[in-house]
């Protein structure tokens, strides 16, 4: 076992919303209830689930691009939440986060060139020649060509801007990056290259990574590990070939046999979920995930059931699973 | 599929955009056919044409800027190209009906979602007030949005997305068309969200016994919902054929390429393979094969002319666009 990386414990965030006209009401959404987690060194470990379920958030807090409510964020045994300003701007150079959008994540009137030197001013990490060297270097590790440096965003397509938020990453030289999304925004042609680079990046440069992603299919070839999140919790985690070829949560199940698979004849298993996700502003009572649970019973709706392991690695919050163990 | 004549016919479509002056096709000479009750998939990745395609059987290219500049598009045997705009729009949302990715944006923010479907069952069937709403209900219920009464005088910021997609489903089939044309109806959709919305689709497409044409850049999608598929490169279509056959033997380097391309989530894939390069754009295509530049296959000729599409000798439903792998017969010629 490797040594632990980054470890999450207990990460909450709660919005406070003003919503509503001409009378505006003020309403708390449970973005994040509590979620914990650990990243090896030079591991990948996976974050999905759909639209609204607290995966991008959690990416965020743990950066403190959004302030956490509370919990902890230990990197390499340092709490990342309650470092001084000095310290958390070193420790923001070993945790870099790669955007989902290419197009709105890079300012559009600077050159790649200005872009991807920024942060090391910021750090100041050497001269003008150096940094000219270290853009240099990144931008051929990313597969762009030097001349990139003169150029605008708007020069390059969708899967040339994603190796520039990469190269940009890539120049404090992190540990740590937070890919969220990385390659949702992408064709799958495009979608294959910007996977391969990150393979290369994972296996060369030894990064770890939280990948953030509603793909199953993205996260299985990326991910060694993974959990699955459903209204601000981890309902699941474990090694990602269990989970995907052996799901214990029936979110987990649905959310698998839902995702499409180029093969006609896996057609018969798309299963059907019933209903959508519940609001975060007022989740059901118990388990969140009730009200679409085909095995649900009494007990889950009034309680929520803890995450607890079932078997090595294996985690799982159901109460279907709590009787078994 | 049967031997009836088929309900939409597509021949020789070029469609055209204005780029600095000059006109250069976006899809360029597509044909196919679509027999009634059945479900084709036009695959492809961004720019390839396959919106474009759908948008021109609507006549809805933006003028001006595109214009459709040969082909003919036959629906139910007659050609909609040369119908003046109020013809068209006696067809349009009546024997032909779209929907669109986005349903946000397609449906009009300050109507109710119940007056936006039941408008064009008063335009195009002259129900009244009354009986168009009813009718409306009718297909609220038979798109499963719950408690339909109480939310038929909703506005669409009232609904999420997979219920708003409901909505467009609902008034495109309000007028029981031939034809409905899908463009990537589950692409802004979650999953589990996405999974309803087919299943709603292949339901209904099986109640009104309607063709349908569903566009996505989803192999995944494709092989839960399609009977035959269609995959565009550049603008041109590189390869048709029945479902089973694209997926157990993809002959065209794209299509292989792209099905290697996809990481999958039933298995591992033991090797990612990308296409390298980018699609060329639309005011720069080369002479030979649009796709030569990323294939694996290349050869001197593939560089010099553009390869007919040709049908396979052992498949005559499988027709493949490439020098290298294609057949000896031109489906062009047969037509």
């Amino acid at each position: 076992m490797t040594a632990t990386l980054l470890e999450v414990n207990d990460l909450q965030k709660t919005f406070t919303v003003r919503r509503g006209f001409p009378r505006t009401e003020t309403v708390h959404v449970k973005a994040l209830s509590g979620i914990s987690f650990r990243i090896a060194e030079g591991e990948a470990f996976g974050l999905v689930g759909e639209s609204g379920c607290g995966k991008s958030t959690a990416g965020r807090a743990l950066l403190r691009l959004i302030e956490p409510d509370g919990g902890q964020v230990l990197y390499r045994g340092e709490n990342f939440l309650t470092a001084p300003g000095h310290r958390l701007r070193q420790l923001r150079q070993k945790l870099q986060i790669v955007f989902q959008d290419p197009f709105a994540s890079l300012n559009p009137r600077r050159t790649v060139g200005q872009t991807l030197a920024e942060p090391m001013y910021v750090h100041r990490l050497g001269n003008r020649e150096e940094i000219q060297a270290r853009v240099e270097s990144v931008l051929d590790e990313v597969g762009l060509p030097r001349a990139a440096v003169e150029k605008y965003p708007h020069e390059f397509s969708g899967g040339q801007r994603q190796r520039i938020g990469i190269a940009r990453a890539l120049v404090l030289e992190p540990e740590l990056i937070v890919a969220d999304e990385p390659v949702s925004a992408l064709d799958v042609s495009i979608q294959a290259q910007i996977l391969l680079l990150l393979d290369g990046l994972k296996v060369r440069r030894g990064l770890s990574f939280l990948f953030i992603s509603h793909d199953l299919g993205v996260v299985r070839h990326f991910c060694k590990r993974v959990a699955v999140m459903y209204l601000g919790r981890i309902v699941e985690e474990g090694p990602t070939e269990e989970i995907f070829d052996g799901p214990l949560h029936p979110y987990t199940q649905a959310l698998r046999d839902a995702s499409p698979v180029p093969d006609p004849r896996a057609k018969v298993t798309m299963a059907r979920l019933e209903g959508e996700v519940a609001s975060a502003i007022n989740p059901p009572s118990g388990c969140h995930f009730h009200p679409r649970c085909p095995h649900a019973m009494d007990r889950c709706r009034v309680e929520y059931p803890k995450l607890r392991a079932v078997a090595p690695g294996r985690q799982v919050a159901c109460h279907l699973h709590d009787m078994a163990a | 599929m049967s031997e009836q004549a088929p309900v939409l016919d597509v021949q020789g479509l070029t469609t055209e955009f204005r780029v600095h002056g000059e006109w250069h096709a976006a899809v360029r000479g597509v044909s196919f056919q679509l027999a009634r009750g059945e479900t084709l998939a036009i695959v492809g990745e961004s720019g390839c044409g396959k919106s474009i395609t759908a948008l021109s059987v609507m006549r809805l290219v933006p003028q001006g800027a595109g214009r459709i500049a040969s082909g003919r598009v036959l629906l139910e045997g007659r050609d909609l190209v040369p119908l003046s705009e109020p013809e068209m729009e006696k067809v349009r949302g009546n024997r032909v009906s779209m929907i669109f990715q986005e349903p946000m944006t397609s449906l009009n923010p300050v109507l109710t979602v119940g007056f936006q479907v039941a408008e064009s069952l008063h335009y195009h069937r002259g129900l009244g007030r009354a009986e168009a709403r009813r009718t409306a209900l009718a297909l609220f219920d038979q798109v499963k949005i719950p408690s339909a009464a109480r939310r038929f005088d909703d506005y669409p910021h009232q609904f999420s997305g997979g219920m708003r997609q409901r909505v467009m489903i609902a008034m495109a089939l309000a007028c029981n068309p031939a034809v409905l044309l899908a463009d990537e109806p589950t692409t802004a959709l979650d999953v589990t969200i996405q999974a309803q919305v087919l299943a709603l689709l292949a339901e209904v497409r099986e109640a009104y016994g309607m063709a349908m044409v569903f566009i996505t850049h989803n192999l995944g999608v494709v092989a839960s919902i399609a009977d035959r598929v269609m995959v565009m490169y550049a603008g041109e279509v590189v390869e048709t054929a029945p479902i089973d056959a694209v997926f157990a033997r993809p002959t065209h380097p794209y299509t292989e390429a792209l099905l290697r391309s996809i990481p999958r989530v039933d298995r591992n894939t033991t090797e990612l393979q990308a296409i390298g390069g980018q699609v060329p754009a639309i005011s720069n295509m080369p002479a030979g094969c649009r796709f030569a530049d990323r294939c694996a296959l290349v050869e001197p000729r593939c560089r010099v002319q553009s390869p007919p599409l040709t049908m396979l000798p052992d498949d005559p439903r499988h027709h493949v666009r490439c020098w290298v792998r294609g057949g000896e017969t031109s489906v062009e010629a047969l037509q």
